[in-house]
Formats: C-alpha cells, structure tokens, sequence
C-alpha cells in the first residue's frame, strides 16, 4: 500500500468514525427510551468495529472505491 | 415500531431512498413541524446494527438537500405508535422549533487535535515508573488541552455560528464540532488550513460537512 493510498483509507476511516459517533451520539433526543444503548460506549472502539466488519458492504452501496485500496 | 430520521422544515419530496431495515420513507405532520420516519416490525436489534446506522445517516443527508433545514433524530430510539409520537412530539415542540431556527441554513464540521504530547505517548506505551512522573505526565496533557483550545479552537469558534467542544476521546486530544452558515464554508475550510500552517507540529483532522448532528438538541453545552 503507497502512502498516498493508506492516507486514503485512514481519511475514509475517520469520516466514517465521525459519521457513527454523530449518529449515535448526537440527534435531537425525541423519546425517553433507548432501545440502543450506547451512550458510554467508547466510541472510538465502536466506531472501529463497525468499520471493520462494514467496508465490504459500503464498498458495494456507495461506491467509494475502497476496494483498489484495500488490495 | 416508528424510527424518525428527523424533524425536517419545507422538505420538497421524500428522497428516493429506503429506510432502516429497507422499511419505506413516510412523513408526518404533528402540528406544525413535519417528521421523517420509518415503521419498523420491531426493534432495530440490540446488536450494532452498522447498516441501519449508516441508512440511517444516508436518509439524514438526502433529507438535508431537499429541505430548508433538517434537525437529525438520536438513533436508537423507536416510538411504539403514532399516538406515542404524536405526544412526544407536542411535549418538544418549543425545543424542535428552536432547533430548526438554530441550524437553518448550516452545515456542521468536526474537527480533533491531536498534539506532539499525545502522539509522542501513543507511540509510547510504557508504563510510567513514580506517581511524580504520573502527576507530570498529566500536568503536560492538561498544557495540551488548553493549547489545542487557544489555538486550535478559539480561531474556529469565531469562523461559526454555534460550537460545541465534544468529550475528547482522550485526555490531552481535543473534539471539537462547529455550525456553520452554508455561505461561510469556505472561510471555515480556510480557517482550517490557517490553523495547519501556523500549528505544523499538529494532528488536524477536519471532517465535513455533516448534518447538524451535534446542534440539534438543547444542551448546556451548546451555545
């Protein structure tokens, strides 16, 4: 993997890190109950793992070119 | 069960996109604001459900295009009915009205900090040998903060309508997420780099633009 190319992931690796802690984390809380609880989870971690076992699948649905990437 | 994607203000047409669980976008009217949700079969499961995460935020972002301005909902957290709703809704109403008023017409970026401290104690894992090196250390982390806020935050702050300095995911790094008007996004990019040329010896990662995530709800923290 070239320099370039790993700035590349770790680039998608944050915004995707950023996009799940937003999502989970912020929003405007309408209701009283959490059907998922999360908010003590360490998000960093969090956010690693759905990164790790979604990149195949964001692959596919939004077309972000990660497979050349990832090879 | 009813997902909401969001409280959304003159939305032209739903986006062209299925929901969590590939369950169908609906609106909804309660009084005067308008809702984007889901009816789901059940709960989103208890495990992470990345997908739903990331539809989730998919729709958020399409909504965000086709409206004046868009407040995103927690994820997470499911109406049982309408009725439920509908109550919940009213309750908020003043809250949701304020929020909308607050991000119309912004965009929201984040940016972390990272100093040298904290790179040079992430390659360097040791365990520290006395509690006076322990104390030192922290002193030198607590510095940190306080610099990443001078210089890092502070200029930002001023480039945006509203600021919020999010827990830091460690001690001496900082997180910060800031609103700002759609017409001063390239000032606010510019401000970025300003703050990397005059700061070389610092991590900065600015991502952006989002949806106001972080400035949807009341919070102290929020200005």
């Amino acid at each position: 993997m070239s320099i370039d190319e790993r700035r590349a992931l770790q680039q998608h690796q944050v915004t995707l890190l950023e996009l799940v802690d937003r999502v989970l984390n912020g929003g405007v809380v309408l209701s009283g109950d959490i059907t998922l609880s999360v908010a003590d989870v360490d998000l960093v971690y969090l956010g690693l793992r759905v990164l790790l076992s979604s990149v195949a699948t964001l692959e596919q649905q939004r077309d972000l070119a990660l497979e050349s990437v990832l090879r | 069960m009813i997902h909401v994607y969001g409280i959304v203000e003159q939305l032209d047409s739903l986006p062209p996109l299925a929901g969590v669980d590939d369950a169908p976008l609906e609106r909804r009217r309660v009084d005067g604001l308008e809702l984007v949700v889901s009816r789901l079969p059940g709960p989103v499961s208890n495990e992470i459900p990345r997908e739903a995460v990331l539809r989730h935020a998919e729709v958020v972002e399409a909504l965000m295009s086709r409206s004046s301005a868009v407040l995103p909902a927690q994820f997470g957290r499911e109406f049982g009915d309408d009725d439920e709703l509908t109550t919940v809704v009213r309750t908020k109403s003043g809250e949701l009205e304020r929020g909308l008023s607050r991000v119309r017409g912004c965009v929201e970026f984040g940016v972390r900090a990272l100093g040298d401290a904290e790179r040079a104690q992430a390659d360097d894992k040791r365990s520290v040998s006395s509690g006076r090196e322990y104390m030192q250390g922290r002193l030198a982390e607590a510095r940190q903060r306080e610099r990443l806020v001078a210089e890092v935050h502070e200029p930002l702050a001023r480039l945006a309508r509203a600021d919020v300095q999010r827990a830091p995911t460690s001690r001496s790094g900082f997180t910060g997420a800031y609103l700002v008007p759609a017409e001063s996004v390239t000032a606010f990019r510019e401000g970025v780099m300003r703050v990397e040329s005059v700061c070389p010896e610092l991590t900065i990662v600015c991502t952006g633009p989002w949806p106001p995530y972080s400035f949807a709800g009341d919070r102290e923290d929020q200005a």
